[in-house]
């Protein structure tokens, strides 16, 4: 890939372009961090216009990239921090892909910003709502525009974060806050294992830029196949986490805890598709690595039927659409390894902005519903589960699988929870029994004593 | 007033204020005044020094106390010194500015300046004979501080761990100044004397077990500021980097990686908020002497800011479970608790603070493993992985403690007189503390180019002693 010079108005859009819901987050965070969290009647428009300022700035820079005919772009903003072996820079690498991807994240966030002003109105939560929009905003455009590793981690650290408070938003339930649990931990997988990626890359590469491994010049950066392969499965199996495909499936129905307009852009539209655009962005590094491929693919068509079956039978709305939403970033990821990049974007593009839609219209759809059930005495529809299975034990079968979600969380629970908290407790016991084996008997502590234990 | 020993002795006689004013009938509240005061003034002069090249470069040195040809530094100030001369100060600060005030007294007081002196006098030495003698003094001033009968058992086993560490470190220290030790097994053996004693106070596994123990049933207070400076690692930077082998220097990481991990794994599973706080202080800790000892530039630079980062977050949290222990009782993690609504600047501050720990990005904590991270993995390509595996338990470890201690359903009376907030001197040091973490993370050059001279000037040290063998 040759790398162009960048123009001088593309560097100024895509920093207003990133700028702007960093800036929000500044200002948010700032006045909560202080205790003075601005009043909604401030909080709202300003979120709006920095998003539509977001939004206009990288419509045009994908306008002017487009014009201007220039090959993908390494856009530097100068050192973050340095040492011996150059430090870590804030580049960003500007190309089609990339532009379009980061104007459709602020196109969306700007309706979603719309849309939450007015859902979570007078909510206890609409401070912490809007701080934690701007983080993820701030990720996601990281994530699209990422020049090296360091920035792509930044952004999918943030989102990751940004999700699980999110899901936790309703925080006095306790359902809520474990399931926010059971999100992070995924996502700390995800995130361990593109970190894997970053290190391995920089050990056997000696870069950690973008632009030579997503451009297709592994080769050249002295990355052997094996290393390749590698680094190439690491990447899969951080989009798999991200992406809730198979295995990781089972925490995106418990992410539906959060606000419907955080549901909406995050795993309705934006950041279940963070993991596609990744492995759109790493394609010619799994070119490669064909095991990585035949790994994507296989867990991309195994998660789009398991989706689609357990879609089926979901009794809530939200949990429908996740899986839903989840069948078709399944044929994305699917559509990725086959080699099909154009339709995988466009496919990618399309399923967000729809969900979007279904998502935050789901509330509105469901009180015509009931108006319409209350107004005939009976269900509205039956659309019948899994009838495409002709042999009934068959489908009862399915339907015990799909109404289970495949047993994921029970099978997790099972293989990594259990032993991991049994080793971990045993430890502890080791731990306190080291200190009894130094002094054999424990000390009675004293009835009045032990008011200072601070 | 450019003399940096006018400087130094400013900064020594601002706690010895503290001392001397707690040896009278003085009101707790006014002496805490005081001592807040003196904490302020306290991080204003260390950063004056750290910020002040002229003042950045005062020794005073003596061969009465080491073998080495033209002796070495009794008192120093260079460039890894002053950066931990403001952390020490900063330390004191936050811990009697939050210190709640049930917990405290006029002995306490005394006690935490007495700590902060010996930190700020160890930070200040490169003679392994004065890092004894502080090391004793500190160990002692710890154990007085688990005096009280309610503590007697973890006052045994501390004194037992710690006790045993500053033998082993007596010994290897006698051994190192001997006479016409150099490059024989004499100094081998004062080696290992020394990093097992260093493994001991750093609570490395499988010397560890006091650290969870006096974390979770002795006091907290005390227990933070003894290990947050990490005097452990000072002593690896000034004692046993410059002299150790590579083999030592192999053995002292992978242990210390191990332990970072094992930290973090149990600090994920623990039913108390205090044993949590001990394995993760055990898994940072554990993390900043891995860097220390890979002999790369890069790793030492980013070990020597997660020293920092570390230490400040790591002390913030636990400050911050001590406060709100003040508020609610001993805090268990098998339950939520609930109340964000009502301590929101607590909760914020506690996130931010554990994911500065963690090496969020935005946090000086993320700058710091990410240079561990990539100067380690050139040395030791499996430490790199250990420090992701390590990063990624402990961020849950602390999630899994926030969602414990803020959300949920709220278990604390609904009384409108129950006041659960910060009180002022409280808020504005933890937003202080976190602004500094998140400032440093986001405009972080200075510190990591003064680190990476910091490192440049350890390891020119090291390659000296080398080539001079």
């Amino acid at each position: 890939m040759t790398l162009d010079m960048p123009s001088i108005p593309l560097t100024l859009l895509v920093l207003v372009g990133v700028g702007s819901p960093a800036l929000l987050l500044a200002l948010l965070g700032v006045a909560s961090l202080v205790n003075r969290p601005l009043p909604e009647r401030w909080t709202g428009p300003l979120a709006g216009s920095l998003m539509a300022i977001a939004c206009a700035a990288l419509g045009m820079a994908f306008v002017v990239y487009g014009m201007t005919e220039t090959g993908p772009q390494l856009l530097s903003y100068g050192a973050w921090s340095a040492s011996h072996e150059g430090g870590m820079a804030i580049e960003f690498l500007v190309d089609r892909l990339s532009l379009a991807f980061a104007a459709l994240s602020t196109a969306i966030a700007g309706v979603v910003s719309a849309f939450s002003n007015r859902y979570l109105h007078r909510e206890a939560g609409y401070n912490r709502y809007f701080v934690l929009f701007a983080v993820f905003v701030t990720g996601m455009l990281l994530v699209a525009l990422a020049g090296n590793v360091a920035v792509l981690f930044i952004g999918w650290e943030l989102v990751g974060l940004s999700s699980a408070l999110l899901v936790a938003f309703f925080q006095e339930r306790p359902a809520s806050v474990s399931n926010a649990f059971r999100v992070v931990s995924v996502y700390r997988i995800s995130d361990a294992a593109m970190l894997s990626a970053a290190v391995l890359l920089r050990h056997v590469a000696g870069t950690d830029s973008l632009s030579l491994l997503f451009g297709g010049a592994a080769p050249t950066v002295g990355l052997s196949a094996t290393n390749a392969t590698i680094i190439a499965i690491l990447l899969v199996v951080a989009v798999a986490g991200k992406s809730a495909l198979l295995p990781f499936s089972s925490w995106l129905p418990r992410a539906m805890e959060g606000p419907t307009p955080s549901s909406a852009v995050y795993y309705g539209s934006l950041s279940i598709h963070a993991g596609c655009f990744l492995l759109l962005r790493a394609a010619p590094l799994l070119e490669q690595a064909s095991a990585a491929r035949l790994l994507a693919g296989g867990l991309g068509a195994a998660t789009a039927l398991f989706a689609g079956m357990t879609a089926r039978v979901q009794s809530d709305m939200k949990s429908s659409l996740a899986y839903a939403s989840l069948t078709q970033v399944g044929i994305i990821v699917t559509e990725i390894a086959v080699g099909w990049y154009t339709l995988a974007f466009i496919h990618l593009a399309g399923h967000a902005c729809f969900r979007l839609l279904q998502f935050l219209s789901a509330p509105n759809v469901l009180h015509d519903l009931h108006g319409l059930e209350d107004a005939i005495g009976d269900h509205a529809s039956d659309r019948g589960h899994l009838r495409v299975v002709r042999s009934d034990r068959a489908r009862r079968q399915l339907f015990l699988i799909a109404l289970e979600r495949g047993f994921l969380d029970r099978i997790l629970d099972r293989v990594v929870v259990e032993p991991f908290t049994g080793l971990a407790g045993l430890l502890t016991r080791v731990d306190q029994w080291l200190c009894d084996a130094v002094l054999p008997t424990r000390l009675p502590a004293p009835v009045d004593g032990g008011n200072q234990d601070e | 007033m450019s003399d940096a020993r006018l400087w130094l002795a400013g900064l020594v006689a601002l706690p010895a204020l503290v001392i001397g004013a707690s040896c009278f009938r003085v009101d707790v509240e006014r002496l805490r005044r005081l001592a807040v005061a003196s904490g302020v003034a306290m991080v204003l002069a260390a950063l004056v020094v750290a910020l002040s090249p002229p003042l950045r470069d005062f020794s005073i040195r003596t061969s009465a106390l080491t073998w080495i040809p033209g002796g070495e530094d009794l008192i120093r100030i260079d460039t890894l010194s002053s950066v931990l001369l403001p952390f020490a100060a900063a330390l004191w600060l936050l811990t009697v500015a939050v210190t709640p005030r049930a917990a405290l007294d006029r002995s306490g007081l005394r006690r935490t300046a007495l700590a902060t002196l010996l930190t700020l006098t160890s930070f200040l030495t490169e003679s392994g004979v004065v890092l004894l003698l502080l090391s004793v003094a500190s160990v002692w001033t710890f154990l007085s501080a688990l005096a009280d009968p309610a503590h007697r058992y973890q006052r045994r086993v501390v004194a037992v761990y710690l006790g045993a560490s500053t033998l082993l470190f007596a010994v290897g220290v006698a051994l190192l100044v001997s006479p016409g030790v150099q490059n024989t097994g004499i100094e081998t053996v004062a080696m290992w004397l020394i990093v097992v004693a260093a493994l001991v106070r750093k609570g490395i596994v499988p010397f560890h077990a006091w650290v969870p123990e006096v974390f979770d049933h002795g006091r907290l207070g005390p227990a933070i500021l003894f290990n947050a400076p990490q005097v452990g690692a000072y002593m690896t930077v000034v004692l046993i980097v410059p002299r150790a082998s590579p083999e030592m220097l192999r053995t002292i990481a992978l242990l210390a990686l191990g332990t970072a991990v094992y930290g973090a794994g149990l600090a994920l599973v623990q039913r108390s908020a205090r044993r949590a706080c001990g394995y993760l202080f055990m898994s940072q800790s554990a993390l900043v002497m891995a860097g220390l000892d890979c002999t790369s530039v890069t790793a030492l630079a980013g070990g020597l800011l997660v020293w920092l980062s570390a230490g400040l977050g790591f002390a913030g949290l636990a400050r911050c479970v001590l406060v709100l222990e003040a508020r609610r009782g001993r805090l268990d993690l098998t339950s939520y608790h609930g109340g964000y609504d009502r301590m929101p600047l607590l909760a914020i501050s506690f996130l931010a603070m554990g994911l500065a720990c963690t090496g969020f990005p935005g946090t000086l904590g993320f700058i710091g493993q990410e240079l561990l991270v990539d100067g380690a993995v050139d040395v030791f390509p499996v430490m790199g992985f250990a420090v992701v595996i390590a990063s990624a338990l402990t961020g849950l470890a602390v999630l899994r403690m926030y969602f414990s201690l803020f959300c949920g359903r709220s278990d604390l009376p609904a009384h409108p007189s129950l006041r659960l907030g910060l009180r002022p001197r409280e808020a504005w040091t933890f937003v202080a503390l976190v602004i500094a973490l998140i400032g440093l993370g986001l405009a972080p050059r200075p510190l990591v180019d003064s680190r990476f001279d910091a490192s440049d000037e350890i390891l020119g040290v090291r390659q000296e002693r080398v080539s001079g063998r």
